[in-house]
């Protein structure tokens, strides 16, 4: 295969060797239906390796130069844990992952829920009717290496409605480590899901999160689903969704980044029926580290909706990547879409990178884009200034306004202040950076 | 007491000198008028008066109630009693009129060092300014300037100003973009701000702004220099002769 061509040194690789070594033992091991189905992942990853910028989709992203070369597997309740509750909603199941292996579930009516890590024969069919079909394709290696590596995760099914607070925490670890979590949320035709999913962590170690997380939702079906990456500054993060929205189905995301020396959301939504829709608002705050989210929105069928807001602001010697995708296949007529990109300087060396991409194979569509990079507004400082607010407190006041409009309107008030005490602290930050 | 003095003022904007000796004195409670043609240099006045960045003064000073202004900030000139109601109002999508009313109340005050109003407070004081420039409260929990039509950015300036209670108002081509109603409402309000304790600076093209807010003494700005000054007929005067020719007189 020519793209095993782009790897600097295949032999070298660290996840094929895992797989090679260990895959008889992993989770679920010997499960026909399973086994194929990370093989065909490892086949997947293997096209590109972890990808470097010489890879299209990553070319503003080089994951390969940020990986050290020996990272070991998490173990089980390696290490002990600050319970933090960050969006403070208190309804609802939870779903507490430790170093990327789940730890905790707390159940609630209306949520069935699988561990992963303990897939067997006796597993729901659900289950083995969606695990691994999405995030697994050779167009998201990483989510292919987290489905051919799992080592650990959860299966959810919302056949009415609920919440589940799903939390990733990662303690300090003893030595550089890497975790592969899978993630499958499948909301039944008409049924209703708030997901608040959150990462935090501490630590001076490498860890590298690798989660792939797939959505099945059926027609009519609605998902809300808010991301709180707040990893540490050490951390590596790659979250590789893929989502399937069946006719009339919603799935309304929003995704904020306050941590992570590289974070990468690496997204996948196939709008699949007429009337689905796809929300998407991204919040990066990068003060140091690179900030990605890059999305395809994949308008497969009539009728079929989409909006995209990215909105960033940049510190330090921070970088934010954003770019996304549209594609509106052949017949997929009155498809409409709009993205828009906006991201704020805050010093010299700040960084972003914002990529819309259009691919149209049908007649009759919407689809808008704009783009909007720079510093603050100095008019806008200055009227503040001159009307009594000092600087410091004026660029505050702008900064948290350019936000604002990405953030509200989204999961009610507690999660809204939530992700703004992260956002605050992250903000707070850049004026102590090196610029 | 003299509110504002100044002396020999030269300003350079991005290397290019604009203002080129300006000389002026604005006695507590009097209201002077400063008119000029396009490109005399009347934004860059107030600019400078109210600290912007990017006007650098070369030479002279500015005085305000006795203390060089030279080197203090935007912020920290409105604490001590300065406003500038601005030509044209800036829209900041994502903050609340009011809240942005309260920081800046508050902010002023915490500057002085008294203490703070609450929300509560702070609507009420807002409120009774509000109902004079026939301002609703729609309009205040709408984002700051954020689509508001010409007439109620200059509206809320004067409210602004009325809040504030400054020592010293500089209003800068508060008359653009008013309709004849607008213009009397503003003016009105500036009117009911006059008071023996306070100064006022109006700069401005033409002379319609002064028939609703008569000043005590008219100067003339062109190319960056006072070139006449006179009293309140003196803009009169202009309207019906032209700055050209004044200017020449
Ligand atoms: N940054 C700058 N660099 C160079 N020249 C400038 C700069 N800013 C202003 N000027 C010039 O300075 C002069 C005065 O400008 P200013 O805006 O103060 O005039 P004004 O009297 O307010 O004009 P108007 O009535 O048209 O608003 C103009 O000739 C303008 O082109």
């Amino acid at each position: 295969m020519t793209a095993l061509a782009l790897k600097l040194n295949p032999s070298a690789d660290l996840f094929q060797e895992d797989f090679a070594a260990n895959s008889g033992d992993l989770p679920g091991a010997g499960l026909a239906w399973l086994d194929e189905r990370r093989e065909k992942a490892m086949d997947a990853y293997v096209m590109t390796g972890v990808p470097n910028r010489r890879v299209e989709a990553w070319k503003f992203t080089d994951l390969a130069s940020e990986l050290e070369d020996r990272l070991e597997s998490t173990a089980a309740g390696s290490a002990p844990y600050i319970d933090e509750k960050v969006f403070g909603v208190a309804e609802g199941a939870r779903v507490v992952l430790v170093n990327g292996i789940l730890w905790d579930v707390t159940q609630a009516e209306g949520l069935e829920i699988v561990d992963l890590g303990k897939i067997d024969a006796k597993t729901p069919d659900w289950v083995c009717a969606n695990l691994g079909l999405l995030a697994s394709g050779p167009d998201q290696p990483m989510g292919a290496a987290s489905l051919a590596l799992m080592r650990s995760g959860v299966a959810v099914r919302v056949k009415a409605s609920g919440v589940l607070n799903l939390d990733f925490v990662n303690p300090p670890l003893a030595r550089d480590a890497v975790s592969h979590t899978r993630i499958l949320i499948v909301v039944e035709q008409g049924a209703s899901l708030k997901l608040l999913q959150s990462h935090s962590g501490a630590g001076t170690h490498q860890s590298f999160a690798n989660i792939g997380i797939e959505f099945v939702l059926k027609a009519g079906a609605q998902l809300e689903h808010v991301v709180l990456q707040a990893e540490a500054a050490t951390a590596i993060h790659v979250a590789s969704i893929g989502a399937v929205v069946a006719r009339d189905a919603q799935y309304r995301a929003l995704y904020a980044a306050t941590g992570a020396r590289l974070s990468r959301l690496d997204v996948n939504i196939h709008l699949d029926g007429p009337g689905a829709h796809a929300s998407i608002n991204n919040v990066a705050v990068p003060g140091y580290g690179i900030a990605d989210t890059t999305t395809v929105m994949d308008h497969a069928k009539p009728h079929t909706t989409s909006r995209q807001l990215f909105k960033s602001v940049v510190g330090g010697r921070g970088r934010s990547v954003s770019q996304g995708r549209v594609l509106v296949r052949e017949g997929a007529v009155k498809s409409d879409s709009h993205q828009l990109f906006k991201a704020l300087l805050m010093s010299p060396r700040a960084e972003a990178d914002a990529k819309p991409e259009l691919e149209i194979f049908a007649d009759d569509v919407v689809c808008g884009h704009g783009t909007a990079i720079g510093a603050l507004d100095e008019d806008a400082l200055f009227y503040l200034r001159a009307r009594g607010i000092p600087e410091a407190e004026a660029r505050g006041l702008l900064v948290r306004a350019f936000l604002e409009d990405a953030i509200s309107g989204i999961a009610g008030e507690a999660v809204h202040d939530a992700l703004w005490r992260k956002l605050d602290v992250a903000l707070a930050a850049f004026d102590g950076a090196e610029t | 007491m003299s509110m504002l003095e100044i002396d020999d003022l030269h300003v350079v904007v991005d290397g290019k000198e604009i203002l080129k000796g300006i000389t002026l004195s604005i006695p507590a409670g009097e209201v002077h008028a400063v008119m000029g043609p396009n490109g005399s240099g009347k934004a860059t006045l107030s600019y400078t008066l109210a600290g912007r960045a990017g006007y650098e003064v070369t030479r002279g000073r500015i005085l305000y109630r006795g203390e060089d202004l030279t080197a203090l900030k935007p912020e920290e000139r409105a604490a001590k009693g300065m406003f500038l109601a601005l030509q044209y109002p800036v829209e900041i999508p994502g903050v609340v009129t009011l809240n942005f009313l309260k920081t800046a109340l508050n902010a002023q005050r915490r500057a002085r060092g008294e203490p703070e109003v609450d929300a509560l407070r702070t609507l009420k004081l807002v409120r009774e300014k509000a109902t004079a420039l026939k301002i609703g409260e729609d309009m205040l929990k709408r984002p700051l300037n954020a689509g508001f039509s010409g007439g109620e950015k200059k509206r809320l300036e004067i409210l602004q100003m009325a809040l504030f209670e400054p020592k010293l108002a500089i209003l800068d081509e508060t008359d653009s973009g008013l309709d004849i109603d607008a213009l009397k409402l503003v003016a009105d309000g500036v009117n009911m701000l006059r008071a023996p304790d306070r100064a006022m600076l109006v700069i401005t093209h033409y002379q319609r702004l002064l028939s609703h807010i008569v000043p005590d003494r008219v100067h003339v700005l062109a190319k960056g220099r006072i070139v006449k000054s006179g009293g309140a007929d003196l803009a009169l005067e202009l309207e019906q002769r032209g700055y050209e020719q004044v200017a020449a007189a």
